[in-house]
């Protein structure tokens, strides 16, 4: 029990980390449409440990976030951020979640559709959804991805529990 | 078979992800001034933290090229301050022969742009200044190359900003040559916008040569007259006879801009903010002069 409540403690702050660095080193990186999309990568890693409403939830809110932060269609990435978190925890069950590089696989994968239904939801006309989903989206889904997997590494004994266990 | 708490376990979720389904589409739908009232609130208080965090980190990240550039303009004007009043007589001369004055003279507040991760940042921007700096909903945003939107809406320590991207843009623009005048708006060919701009309205009988300026006319109390907007890359369509609509190339790109001035009182005419091509070549070529200058008499001075 303490253990449990000892790991939860230690996801909350690996996930708190995670948003200092999408605020606060994320600006200092490289082009904004390919740097790791920190918060993203946490939701993720949340949503593939908790119960699908959890991660629905979770998503809502990050979604909120980026609405607020960037208003171009109010509600599109809390729609998307919801859909997605929400299909990475039942895919927990079908795919072989304990594996890292399916973790990553499924932040990259993950990311895609979130931008996918972002533009879609905000009217983007088919050329710039293109330009869009065939270069930047992969890109910021590489090193997202990849910034995933350095998480998981660093952090693998902390990402082992489960959260709606 | 499924236990009983294994379905009121999967109901709750079902009933969760359908209420947080729910709120995402009635946000979709409610009316745009909700939506930006509800974003400007949450700026405003849960996530004024992370805002504030984000303005530090553009900052701190700015802060390091200005120390380079202060630094070393510092080396040069001590060394160049021996022949001050020279210089400052030059720099007269030099201006009245450009029919150069300041760059600008509406007043206007520097801001720092804070990217988001989300596909659609370059639509719309957030801006590290709100209404306590003065910046106000229709505030014209301008970067170094040219216009990049308006202020949408304001909040107390944020704003944010219609980019030239957004399918609703618009402003009124004529020529620099002042033989053509009409609509700029984002591109919007078969499929939609594309990254570039159009050129509406223009007389079939005022032909526009590639490569003309276009520039903003003040029309419409909004933009001040002479930002500018695009240069013309060609004619996208004609119609029947009496018009012309012309593709530009947006002169400032949202995307990339890092640094922004807010004119938070435009009028008068800007154009003298921003020089022509040959009056910048003119001073890059008097700036290189001077550095020439001063590196031979450096060289010829005694150590």
């Amino acid at each position: 029990m303490i253990h449990a409540r000892a790991s939860r403690l230690q996801l909350a702050g690996v996930l708190l980390l995670l948003v200092v660095l999408h605020f606060y080193v994320r600006p200092r990186l490289w082009g904004p449409r390919v740097s790791p999309d920190f918060l993203f990568v946490g939701l993720m890693l949340y949503a593939m440990r908790s119960g699908p409403g959890a991660a629905a939830l979770a998503g809502f809110l990050v979604g909120l976030t980026a609405d607020a932060l960037t208003p171009a269609r109010f509600g599109a990435g809390a729609l998307a951020h919801t859909v997605v978190a929400y299909l990475a925890s039942w895919g927990r069950a079908v795919f072989f979640a304990d594996n890292l590089l399916v973790n990553a696989a499924f932040v990259a994968v993950g990311l895609w559709i979130r931008d996918l239904l972002v533009l879609v939801v905000s009217g983007t006309a088919d050329r710039p959804l293109l330009a869009e989903l065939a270069v930047y989206s992969p890109l910021q889904a590489l090193t997202s991805a990849l910034f995933a997997l350095l998480v998981l590494v660093v952090f693998r004994e902390w990402f082992s529990i489960r959260l709606d266990a | 078979m499924a236990s009983a708490s294994e379905r009121s376990y999967t109901r709750r979720d079902t009933v969760m992800f359908l209420v947080c389904l729910a709120l995402a589409l009635l946000a979709l739908v409610s009316p745009d001034s909700w939506g930006l009232g509800i974003a400007a609130a949450l700026r405003e208080t849960v996530l004024a933290p992370v805002v504030w965090l984000q303005a530090r980190a553009e900052e701190g990240r700015s802060s390091r090229d200005r120390l380079r550039l202060i630094t070393a303009e510092r080396d040069s004007a001590a060394y160049r301050a021996q022949a001050l009043p020279s210089l400052l007589a030059e720099n007269e001369r030099l201006r009245q022969l450009l029919s150069l004055s300041r760059r600008t003279s509406s007043p206007y507040v520097a801001a720092e742009v804070l990217h988001q991760a989300q596909a659609t940042d370059g639509r719309t921007l957030l801006l590290s200044v709100g209404t306590r700096d003065g910046v106000a909903a229709f505030d014209p945003v301008l970067a170094p190359e040219g216009l990049i939107g308006v202020v949408l809406s304001a909040s107390e320590r944020t704003s944010v900003v219609m980019t030239w991207a957004h399918p609703e843009f618009r402003v009124s623009a004529f020529t620099v040559t002042g033989n053509a005048a009409g609509v700029v708006a984002p591109f919007a060919g078969a499929d939609g916008v594309d990254g570039a701009l159009e050129f509406r309205g223009v007389p079939y009988r005022d032909s526009v040569p590639a490569g003309t300026l276009v520039l903003s006319s003040g029309l419409g109390g909004v933009y001040p007259k002479g930002i500018p907007v695009g240069t013309v890359t060609g004619v996208i369509r004609e119609q029947a006879g009496w018009e012309r609509v012309y593709r530009l190339l947006p002169a400032a790109n949202p995307g990339s801009a890092a640094h922004v001035l807010v004119l938070v009182a435009p009028g008068g005419d800007m154009a003298r903010a921003f020089p022509s091509d040959s009056a910048v070549r003119a001073q890059e070529a008097d700036s290189v002069e001077r550095v020439r200058l001063a590196d031979s008499v450096a060289q010829a001075a005694p150590r």
